[in-house]
Parts: C-alpha cells; structure tokens; sequence
C-alpha cells in the first residue's frame, strides 16, 4: 500500500491513535493524579472521560448574584469612604452592603449588594455623595471583582464544608445576565445551600441595658466584626464537656486590645454582668441583660454572658496575653457552619437562587443514565447498520462504512478525554447528531464513487471525490453554522450539544470521511483488478 | 430479505403545480395549527419547565400512580418510568426546598430534582429563539452563497422552513412540549434538512445528463440518508423513552417528524421548484 497515495488512512489511524491515548493513558489525563478533587468521577471507571452532573450524581445551583451596580463614574481614591458611607444612608442600607470597586472595565463603580435597588433613588445617592449620578449607568448585578470574590469565597466554603471535589466558576448568559454556577458531586442541594446560601456574616454583638429617662432600653454594639474574626486563628469546631458544640477562636493583639476595651467600657466586667443570671436571653428576649450576641446574617444563633473568670482576666489584662475564647452554638451542625463562615469569611453578596436553577441526581441515577445513554447510542448506531447493509448488500462499502461512523464518535470521546471536558447528557445528543451527519456524508461519498461505474483510474476518483466533498463540504457549514449561536451564546445546556456536534462535523469533515474515501478506492481497485 | 431500493417517481405524470400542491397544503395546515394554538394559548408551542420554571422530581416508591397523584397536590403530571418503581413528578411551583420536603414527608425517595426558576426560564426561551433564529438566518445566506441564483436557493430556504413549522404542529398534536431536547432537534433539522436538498440541487443544476435521471441519482442518495437517519431516530425514541432518559425522546421524536417532513419537502417541493427553473425559468 502505498501511504503516500494513502495519506488520509494515515492520518486517520493516527488520530485513532491519539484518541486511545488521550482516553486510556494514565498521564493524559489533566490532572489524574495530581489533584483528583477538582474533577468528579475522573477516578472512576476505565477511562480519562469526565463525567458531568448528570452522568455523575450531585448538586448543581446556579444563581445570579444580589445587587446593584452603577457604572461609568469617576471617583477619587480618597473619597470611597464617605461614598460609601453616604449611599449607605440614603438608601437605608448598612455601609457594609455599599461597596466601591475603581478601574473595572466601565470607569469606577458603586454596587449595592441587596435586593430592590430602586435606580431613581440610587442615582439620587449617588448624586448626594457628589458624583455624577445622572451620567451612571445602573443595572441590575455586581461587577466582576465581587463576582469574582464571591466565586474564591464559595469555592472555600465548599471545600471547607467537607464537600470534596466542587467546581465554582461564572457563567454569561446571552441576554447578558451573569451566574454563578456551583457543581458539587456527592451533595444534596440541602447541603450546598446550607453552606453558600447566605452570606454568612458573623459578629459578636454586645446587648446591654442602658437607663434612659423613658426606663430602661437596650444597646446594641459590635464587639467584633466578620473581618476581624476572620483574621483570628479559628479553631475546630468541637463538643464541650457539657455537651455544649463551640467553635474556638484566638485573637490577633490588636483585636483583643479592642474587644476587651470595649467589654469594659460597656461594663460587661462589672459584677452585675458576669453573674450566672446575668444574660436571660433564652427566657426573656424582650429583656436579656448583658448579653453577647453571635449573630450570623443579622439573625442571634447564640446569647450568653462572659464567663466570671473570662471577665476577670480581661479586667486584670490578663487576657491580651492569651486572647482566646470560645463561641457556642445551639447544634454541631451550627457549631461546623460557623466554623465554615469564619474561616472562609462571608460572601459579598447572596446568590439570588430563587432566580435560578437547583438541580440534584443520585449518583445511582447518574451511573444508570451512563449505560443505559450507551446502549441507546448502540442501538441507534445498529439501526444505522442495518439500513446501510440492506442498501448496498456489499459489506466492503458496509463494513468500512460503519467502521468510519464509530471512528468519528471514537474520535470525539477522545477529544473529550483530552482536554477534561465533563461529559452530559447534551454531549450524548451532540455525539448521535454526529454519527446522523456522519453517515450521511458517507453515503455521499460512497454514492459518488461507486454509482458512475468503473474507477478507470486514480484521476476518475479524485474527480469524483473531490464533486462528493462539494456537497459535503456545504453541508457540513450548513451544520456549523447552525449549531454556532449556541455554542458561543449559550446559558450552557445545550452548549455541550453544540460543541460536541461543531468538533464531530469538523473531525468527521477533516479526518475520517476523507479516510473512507481512500478506503473505498482501495477496496474497489482491488475488486475491479480480480 | 427486505429489498431497500429506492423507488424511481414517475415525476412526468404530474405537473409542479400538482407536485408542489402537497407540501404547501401541509405547510398551510401546519401554520395555521400553529396560528390556532397561539390564538388560544398566547404561544404558538407550549414551553415546558426548562422555559416557563418550575420544578420536575424523580422519585422511588412502590405506591401505585394514583397513589403517586393523590398524596403530592402539587404535581402537575405523574408520569410512570418503564420497568422500574420510578416516577417523574412536574409541578410549576420553583421552590425547590418547598417541593423536597413536600415528596420527603409523603414518604418517596428522592432520585433527582431539578427546578428553574421563571425568569431564568424565559432567558432560555429567549436564547433558544434567538438561536434557532441566527442559524435559520445563517443559513440562508450560506445557500445564496453557494448557489448564487434565486430559484434554488429560495427552494432550500422554502423547504428548511417547512421542515421546522411541520415538526412544531406536530408538537402542538401530539402534546410534545418545547424541551432543551426538542430545540436541539430543531437546530439539528437546519443542518439535516439541508445535507438532502443541497444534494439534489448539486445533482440537478451542476451536472450534465437528463433532469430525471439526475434527480433520481440524488434521490437514491438522498432518501436512503434521510431514511437511515429515520431509522436510528425512531429506534432511540422508543428505547430513550423506555428508559426514561431526560432529553433524547423529545429530540428524537421531534428528529423524526422533521425528517418525514423533509421526505415530502425535497422530492416534491423543492423538486417542483427546481423543475420549473430548469425547464421555464431559465429560458425566461
């Protein structure tokens, strides 16, 4: 045989080749071995092929995130505070919701990261904090750094939480709008949302009784804010001896100086304080006394006074030698969640899941999907076998025929290996939408070549071919073309379809059709020469 | 065994204004389906949860459907899954917490749940028209492109229209709601559709030899592609569906009425179109 004359076989015996590699060498793999967490269901199984949610089992939220962003502003670096502080007030949302991000891609920008953002009263604001208010543009969302963040936060959320192996990443849509879309295999959306779905902002808030001239009415103060605890040495979440879940936490110097000055201004080391009745949160909310507060997202999951002994040594100063303390919790599960929260710090924003998508597969689901998406594949495929060999009762134009068509999709898996892409049941679609085109196009080329009679030479074919490659060729465009909106504007279900069906035309266009060309010469020389 | 020979039409016995008579009174009944249903409905095709919201749960329980139905009020359908204790639960409510504890505390198990939310549900609509619409668009102008006069290509274009109205009636019929599965199936026909009637365009206009014998050569080709891709269709709508695989029965099944559709459209519309370019609009 001669492989010059032979070169498109070549090739493609040579991308078969890569394709085995890509699908069933261990190194292959991107990242076999080195980190198996970060893609799901790469351990599994005989091959490199990753599998997506729906093939693997596991939680997907997918969310935009809460907020308000005015673009196209021009702001001084020393004026962000008093920005932040103003808007904050005028739209009656704390300053810590306010934040103010320079140099994104459309000038400097103020978001405000809570829900109903009224635009006439933002530009207001903004007016009043002596920017151009009118000039903004305004819509709905938060700029990239605060996606971005919100993104770093929740993927260390989820690693934190014990959920091995999640995938956090943003996602445009075409309409503009952008999610956040977190993956965790082997979770209930119960789980995942417990963790990201709010922010997760802790604070210990001091509450004490303050006599005014109307009687007695509480004060409430922040002792220690979430920055300031995240900068803390937080320890394990754990059960005390009195069965009591805590988190425990040491403080930075400086922290501690603050805090234990700021316990002591507010009295909380004076004797009526620090008396085991001295904080009566459970029993009268109405009416606590001294109390600290942890409070996660606005709500008190724990009161309880400061400890006699713990008073005593922030009193003496003791404490700033060893700055530490624990927070308790009513349940482990809170005990952990806080852990979780105060490590991996509390999210910019929440994401807003009651507009987006919650999806959730047991993995026997997913596993089940596999074979039985196989088998249909298989049996489509045989389908496809049984018209061809009835066609043309010759099984060297079938075989060869039915071997290329498998190719294509054996190609394409190995494309898939190769660059880790996770496989859904969309990909599936995309894989019989190839093998629909692939058998078409060679039925093309077979017609072609077989229907006019004798291959005097090799010229006649190449004539032949090259009119057959014609219409493939515009078909295959046709298919490209088609399948391009939704493979670059897609909120991504279907964007795999797309994709997969883009590389198999081109694979299929490019490699193996060509190949049975040659194929089928070599076959029918052979023939006509007996 | 089964003979597979394409039969050779006796296309001298009709004229094109019999020939093309057929497709077009499907197209228009098909149209106007899809006019009735948009009168009536406000939607010329009925979104399904992937575009309106909404939440589908599969669950696993050994109680009977109607038992199914009655405990979980809020479902909308209870659909049974072939050959195994499986139910597949859809309800427009898109609280997905809501709808867990709701199937939990009747007692099923939980195998996947999936919701959207409505405005994330018409963002998707949105995309999956605008989808469908840029490669309708793209292409025509690709079939301009190719074959630089208007008659045939207006003929390709004609008869890719009609292969995605007639496929959409037949969802209306057949009480098949707009899926991701059924745009993907949409799309696909842009591309299916086209491989046919750009083969026989290519066989009629770009080669010598007699018209009939040309577009017979084509049909072998052509029909044989079509009814191969029939073939495989049917078989994996009826086994996708057995299994309850999400996604490939609405593909499938709409695949299917495309393609049928695309039979008639070739060798009769575009065919009558073709013949009368060859034949009268050429001289003109």
């Amino acid at each position: 045989m001669n492989l010059r004359e032979n070169w498109r076989i070549v090739m493609l015996v040579v991308f078969v080749l890569a394709a085995t590699a890509a699908l069933f060498a261990p190194a292959a793999a991107p990242d076999a071995g080195a980190n198996n967490s970060s893609a799901y269901g790469s351990a599994s199984g005989p091959t490199n092929l990753k599998f997506g949610l729906e093939l693997a089992g596991g939680s997907r939220i997918r969310a935009p995130l809460v907020g308000t962003t005015a673009e196209n502003l021009e702001i001084e670096q020393g004026r962000r505070a008093s920005i932040r502080q103003t808007v904050g007030n005028q739209l009656n949302v704390s300053t810590g919701d306010v934040s103010v991000v320079l140099n994104t891609g459309n000038g400097d920008a103020v978001e405000v990261l809570v829900e109903n953002v009224s635009e006439q009263r933002f530009r207001a604001a903004l007016t009043e904090a002596g920017t151009d208010g009118e000039a903004a543009s305004i819509r709905s969302g938060v700029t990239a750094q605060t996606r971005q963040q919100t993104v770093e936060t929740i993927t260390a959320k989820i690693n934190r939480g014990g959920l091995s192996g999640g995938q956090v990443a943003t996602q445009r849509s075409a309409t503009g709008d952008q999610y956040v879309v977190v993956d965790v295999p082997n979770a209930n959306t119960t789980q995942v949302l417990n963790l990201i779905g709010d922010e997760g902002e802790v604070s210990i808030v001091a509450t004490r009784p303050v006599q005014a001239d109307n009687g007695t009415v509480y004060r409430n103060q922040t002792v220690l804010t979430n920055r300031q605890l995240e900068s803390s040495q937080i320890g394990v979440a754990q059960t005390g001896q009195n069965g009591q879940p805590y988190v425990p936490i040491t403080l930075t110097e400086g922290v501690a100086r603050n805090y234990s000055q700021d316990l002591v201004d507010l009295g909380f080391t004076s004797s009526d304080a620090t008396g085991r009745q001295s904080c009566r949160y459970r029993e009268s909310p109405e009416d606590p006394g001294y109390c600290l507060y942890t409070v996660v997202d606005g709500e008190v999951v724990y009161a309880a006074g400061l400890d006699p002994g713990l008073a005593e040594n922030i009193e003496s100063g003791e404490f700033l030698k060893g700055p530490s303390f624990i927070m308790q919790t009513r349940s482990t599960d809170e005990a952990q969640r806080l852990q979780v929260n105060l490590r991996a710090g509390a999210l910019p924003t929440r994401l807003a899941v009651e507009d987006g998508t919650v999806l959730f597969l047991q993995q026997s689901l997913g596993d089940r999907f596999k074979w039985q998406a196989l088998l249909t594949g298989l049996i489509a495929w045989l389908a496809v076998s049984g018209s061809v060999f009835l066609r043309y009762r010759n099984p060297r134009v079938a075989a060869p025929m039915l071997a290329t068509a498998a190719a294509e999709v054996y190609l394409l898996l190995g494309f898939a290996a190769a660059i880790g892409l996770p496989l859904n049941l969309s990909y599936i679609a995309g894989f019989i939408a190839v093998i629909g085109t692939g058998v078409d196009d060679l039925l093309i080329i077979a017609d072609e070549i077989l229907n006019e009679g004798e291959i005097a030479t090799g010229r006649v074919f190449q004539n032949r071919f090259r009119k057959a490659f014609w219409v493939i060729g515009a078909a295959a465009v046709t298919t490209i073309i088609a399948m391009s909106p939704l493979a670059f504007l897609s909120l991504g279900d279907l964007q795999g379809f797309a994709i997969v069906t883009i590389v198999g035309v081109l694979i299929g266009v490019l490699v193996t059709r060509p190949a049975y060309g040659d194929v089928l010469r070599n076959l029918m020389l052979d023939q006509g020469g007996d | 065994m089964v003979e597979f020979v394409v039969p050779e039409p006796d296309y001298d016995r009709y004229s094109n204004r019999q020939l093309a008579a057929v497709p077009l009174a499907v197209l228009a009944l098909a149209l106007l389906v899809l006019a009735g249903w948009t009168l009536v409905n406000g939607v010329p095709v009925t979104p399904g949860i992937e575009f309106t919201g909404g939440t589908e749960v599969q669950i696993a329980t050994d109680a009977p459907q109607s038992e199914v139905r009655q405990s979980l009020d809020f479902a909308e359908s209870v659909q049974p899954i072939a050959g195994s204790n499986e139910f597949i639960v859809t309800t427009q409510s898109t609280d997905n917490e809501a709808v867990r504890s709701g199937v939990q505390s009747a007692g099923y198990e939980i195998v996947s749940i999936q919701s959207r939310s409505a405005s994330f549900g018409a963002d998707a609509q949105r995309l999956a028209l605008i989808g469908i619409g840029v490669a309708f668009v793209g292409m025509s102008i690709l079939i301009f492109a190719l074959f630089r006069s208007f008659v045939p290509s207006v003929a390709v274009v004609a008869s890719a229209f009609s292969d995605i109205v007639i496929p959409l009636a037949l969802m209306n019929i057949f009480q098949i709601k707009l899926s991701l599965g059924s745009v993907a199936a949409l799309l696909m026909l842009i591309g299916y559709s086209v491989d046919s009637d750009i083969l026989l365009n290519n066989h009629i206009l770009r080669r010598r030899g007699d018209f009939y014998e040309s577009t017979y050569r084509a049909m072998q080709t052509g029909v044989t592609m079509t009814l191969t891709s029939i073939s495989a269709m049917s078989v994996m709508w009826v086994v996708s569906r057995l299994f309850g695989i999400p996604l490939l029965p609405d593909l499938a099944i709409v695949l299917v009425f495309g393609l049928v559709a695309d039979l008639m459209n070739t060798y009769m519309m575009n065919l009558s179109l073709l013949r009368w370019y060859k034949f009268e609009g050429v001289s003109r």
